[in-house]
């Protein structure tokens, strides 16, 4: 392997580590507001670094570019949906869980 | 919509902010074309025209910003490693046996009045460590906080000011 390719490894496997953390929370943590931290904030960064580790292997500005692009709209995507789904728990005053 | 938010400078009043305003546009646009074609030359055929209505209609639709590139590229790099470790917090948290968590709701006296740094903040808060942005109100934005700490409030304002930074517009109550 290629020193590119344990850099390419070592992103992925870190990103595989962000999406597994974030589907235990998503059983774990106790309600939607919990579980939305959960699955925008993994899902953004465990995404970040595969597109990254891909990006450097793909040899094409073109296919990189593309990869970022992805990256991006998941970003806005995932962030904006958080939002949306939070404002309308707690607009059905779906309660916050506490300790 | 309430009266108190600031409006964009007017794109379709024929003042100068139009001209560069569109090119900015079509720049962007551009870019993104040639990520998606890899460059093929006999794609500019259809890619210059759909560019130019892109553009057109991205302007009636997003009024103009002009983002300050020392205050993004600051905001990039702040943002950028506090993402990754508002993943890092919320994965040992839900990998953690005990559960290390204190949920709360909290409300954060919003001063950006520009109307789309508030939607930016609002989108940014979800992804930095432990909040999630809950309701955008005129006066404050309602934050679900995973662990109720007082350092929120304080992380909060310096994000707020690298938006505002970013997006070359006053807060409400500085000079």
């Amino acid at each position: 392997m290629t020193p590119t390719d344990w850099f390419t490894a070592m992103l992925l496997g870190l990103g595989t580590i962000f999406f597994i953390a974030g589907a235990v929370g998503l059983i774990r943590f106790p309600d939607t507001y919990t579980r939305l931290h959960i699955a925008t904030k993994t899902d953004n960064v465990g995404l970040g670094l595969i597109v990254f580790g891909l990006a450097v292997q793909s040899g094409s500005w073109s296919v990189a570019g593309k990869l970022v692009l992805i990256w991006l709209l998941v970003m806005l995507a995932g962030a904006s949906v958080a939002y949306l789904v939070a404002n309308g728990a707690i607009s059905r005053g779906i309660p916050v869980w506490k300790r | 919509m309430p009266t108190i938010l600031e409006k964009g400078p007017p794109s379709w009043n024929g003042s100068h902010y139009f001209i560069t305003d569109f090119m900015q546009r079509v720049l962007l646009f551009s870019v993104i074309w040639l990520i998606f074609t890899a460059g093929a030359a006999a794609s500019w055929w259809i890619g210059a025209p759909a560019i130019a209505c892109t553009a057109i209609v991205s302007l009636r639709l997003v009024a103009p910003v002009r983002p300050s590139w020392n205050g993004s590229l600051r905001f990039l790099a702040y943002f950028l490693a506090k993402s990754f470790l508002g993943a890092v917090d919320v994965s040992w948290r839900a990998l953690h046996p005990a559960l290390p968590i204190e949920p709360n709701l909290i409300e954060y006296p919003l001063k950006l009045r520009h109307k789309m740094a508030r939607v930016f903040m609002a989108n940014t808060v979800s992804l930095l460590p432990g909040t999630l942005s809950v309701s955008l109100q005129a006066h404050y934005l309602r934050v679900h906080v995973l662990v109720d700490r007082k350092t929120v409030l304080t992380d909060l304002e310096t994000m707020e000011k690298k938006v505002a930074m970013m997006f070359e517009t006053g807060l409400a109550g500085t000079p």
